[in-house]
């Protein structure tokens, strides 16, 4: 193997992941043990905008968001809600006042979301498509 | 001011169309506000809305009974609303006071995140007390503004009225008090209505009062004539010599002249109203007067008749009378009726009958006369002696001393015989020195005494100054009676000659015998045939 064709690969790779990163459904993600298996759009809005704390079948739900403002995360509320993450923010910041407590877990990345949803059945995110593994349950598949 | 007058209608008429045009426009207006305020109201509650719709939208949303609270308080404490409330599937927050009723603005509240999902309702309820307030202070406002506006408007159209309409007007009355028409007088036009109606009103008093003046002066001219000529008619009328009467049919006096009354007066009759139709009184032949009037009218002509005056005193009065038919314009009868003296003519006239009647020397009834008279008595019937003298001794008088002597002799026969005689007795003068002598209802005694009487006087002797002499004259009668001697005139005069020659002719034998009576002629004559 010489080192053009890998590189080539690399770049062609990184110019994938480019295009997934710009192109690439996002989707909700639950333990492979939960129950649920598939959410509507307004039920994953009750979950993620706080109106809901329990799946459909009242089990327990624990929301998992990203800390900061990712791309992904970005992209998710833009799309669910069609809001930009400043808004959304500032409608928990409202809710904070009136001593409503969120009941998301925040992780730092990607990677630690996704560790927590394998590890916690109660659990739900949103991961780039390309990122979903066997231990993970889609629910729903946001797209453009 | 005058009740009725111009300022104080307008005055009254505009108060009256300020307060109810007021009343009706802050009817209206105050409806108008009020709905408006109801309408910027809802556009207020709608714009809070709108100001608390994320907020209510998250509190429906999530169910969020302190966020809506948070909201309900802060519309409530806003005036435009008293009660609100937030229902949602699960959650039912309410104002204190809230009470569900129809009257509630009603909005629907969708979830922040997608706005075709709706997730609860927001009731509002509006102040209407606020609101009717606001509307009714509004209106307050405007009732003041009006009715300042009325009375603003009310005081300039009076000041207008009054300066600009009523003082010019009031200004031109007094100038047309002051003016008499028919002058040269006219009004001032006003200074500020040269143009306008009031400027026409004072130019149409002026040619008005222009008219007047033509007019009068026509009519003055006219009068002026008028009694020109009325003063000339009187005049006529007044000055007429005839007396000019105008009566009504009945008999009423409606009109008289001077010398009318100047009549009367000497008829020294009352001057009435009335002396009976056309003026009968007055008259002595009533029934003449009015046969030749009936006559005349019937003639279609007018009456004229000579008639005469009942008079209280010895000049008798003879008026020709006129009496004409008037037709006046209103279709009335009246009577002129006039009456022209002919007293004059009258005397005249008799004077002449006189000289046709009475011998000039003796002033005695001439033959002619006495034949007339012997004729009346004959005519009707009266019987009467009839006396026929003649003088003896009267010749010779006439040859000594002339025929003035004799005349002097006969005027001095005739004083003596007049003197012997009654009233009703006639005596005349037959010719030369022949009298006859009538006595009316005389008996043969009377005749007797009556000649007695005659030869008597006569027989004193009669004094000639111019000759210084004394005459004596004796006379021889003859009489004969009427009816009891003849009945024709002629015979009776013959037979009275007759005795009277017999007198004549026997007193060469009977110096005393002075009389003879015809009957007895005729009875010595009758004897003497028979013896």
């Amino acid at each position: 193997m010489n080192k053009l064709p890998q590189t080539i690969i690399i770049l062609m790779l990184a110019l994938l992941s480019v295009i997934v990163q710009a192109q690439e459904p996002i989707a909700v993600v639950v333990n492979k043990i939960n129950p649920v298996d598939e959410l509507s759009r307004s039920e994953l809005i009750d979950l993620f905008m706080g109106k809901y704390v329990a799946f459909p079948n009242d089990s327990k739900a624990i929301p998992v968001e990203l800390k900061g403002d990712h791309a992904i995360k970005v992209k998710f509320y833009k799309n669910l809600v069609g809001m930009p993450l400043s808004r959304v923010n500032a409608y928990w910041s409202r809710l904070r006042f009136t001593g409503r407590k969120r009941a998301a877990v925040f992780q730092s990345n990607e990677d630690d979301l996704i560790a927590f949803i394998i590890a916690n059945e109660q659990a739900i995110g949103y991961v780039p498509q390309s990122l979903i593994t066997d231990d993970l349950k889609v629910v729903y598949i946001l797209n453009e | 001011m005058n009740k009725s007058g111009l300022v104080i209608r307008l005055a009254v008429v505009i108060v009256f169309t300020a307060v109810i045009v007021g009343f009706i426009t802050t009817q209206l207006f105050y409806r108008y506000t009020f709905l408006n305020e109801q309408r910027l109201g809802e556009q207020s509650i709608k714009q809070l809305y709108n100001t608390v719709s994320p907020t209510a939208s998250i509190a429906s949303y999530l169910g969020d009974e302190e966020l809506a609270k948070e909201v309900i308080n802060g519309l409530i404490s806003n005036d435009l609303i008293t009660a609100a409330a937030i229902k949602t599937d699960v959650l039912m927050v309410k104002s204190d006071n809230y009470q569900e009723s129809a009257a509630m603005l009603k909005f629907i509240l969708f979830s922040p995140f997608q706005p075709e999902r709706s997730v609860g309702v927001l009731f509002v309820k509006a102040n209407e007390k606020y609101l009717v307030e606001k509307a009714n202070n509004i209106s307050a406002t405007n009732t003041i503004v009006v009715a300042v506006e009325a009375l603003i408007i009310t005081i300039i159209s009076i000041f207008v009225t009054y300066y600009v309409i009523t003082r010019p007007i009031l200004n031109i009355s007094k100038a047309l008090h002051v003016i008499s028409p028919g002058t040269r007088e006219r009004i001032n036009k006003p200074l500020s209505h040269q143009k306008s109606e009031i400027g026409q009103l004072a130019d149409d008093v002026n040619s008005l009062l222009a008219k007047a003046e033509q007019q009068m002066l026509r009519e003055k001219s006219l009068r002026n004539e008028v009694q020109v000529l009325e003063s000339r008619f009187r005049m006529l009328f007044e000055n007429a010599t005839s007396a000019i009467v105008l009566v009504e049919p009945q008999g009423d006096i409606l009109l008289y002249n001077q010398t009318f009354e100047q009549l009367i007066e000497k008829l020294k009759l009352p001057l009435k109203k009335n002396y009976g139709n056309y003026l009968q009184d007055l008259f002595i032949m009533k029934k003449d007067l009015h046969e030749q009037i009936r006559i005349a009218f019937t003639n279609d002509e007018s009456a004229v008749a000579e008639l005469e005056l009942i008079s209280y005193q010895e000049e008798k009065i003879w008026v020709q009378i006129v009496v004409t038919q008037l037709i006046t314009d209103d279709f009335q009868e009246n009577y002129q009726i006039t009456l022209h003296d002919i007293s004059k003519r009258k005397q005249q006239i008799s004077l002449l009958a006189q000289k046709a009647n009475y011998d000039s020397l003796t002033k005695l009834l001439n033959r002619q006369a006495a034949e007339q008279h012997l004729k009346q008595l004959i005519f009707s019937r009266v019987p009467f002696a009839l006396i026929m003298m003649d003088l003896n001794d009267f010749k010779p008088i006439n040859d000594i001393f002339g025929h003035d002597a004799g005349d002097e002799v006969l005027i001095h026969v005739a004083g003596k015989l007049m003197k012997s005689l009654r009233k009703d007795d006639i005596l005349s003068r037959w010719g030369g020195d022949e009298f006859v002598i009538i006595l009316p209802n005389a008996l043969q005694k009377e005749v007797t005494n009556v000649c007695e009487k005659l030869v008597a006087q006569l027989s004193k002797p009669y004094h000639l100054s111019q000759y210084n002499k004394s005459v004596c004259v004796t006379a021889s009668m003859g009489v004969s009676f009427y009816p009891d001697d003849k009945l024709e005139l002629l015979e009776l005069i013959r037979a009275a000659d007759k005795a009277m020659y017999q007198v004549k002719k026997e007193k060469s034998i009977n110096k005393e015998l002075y009389l003879a009576f015809s009957s007895d002629l005729a009875k010595q004559a009758n004897d003497g045939t028979s013896a």
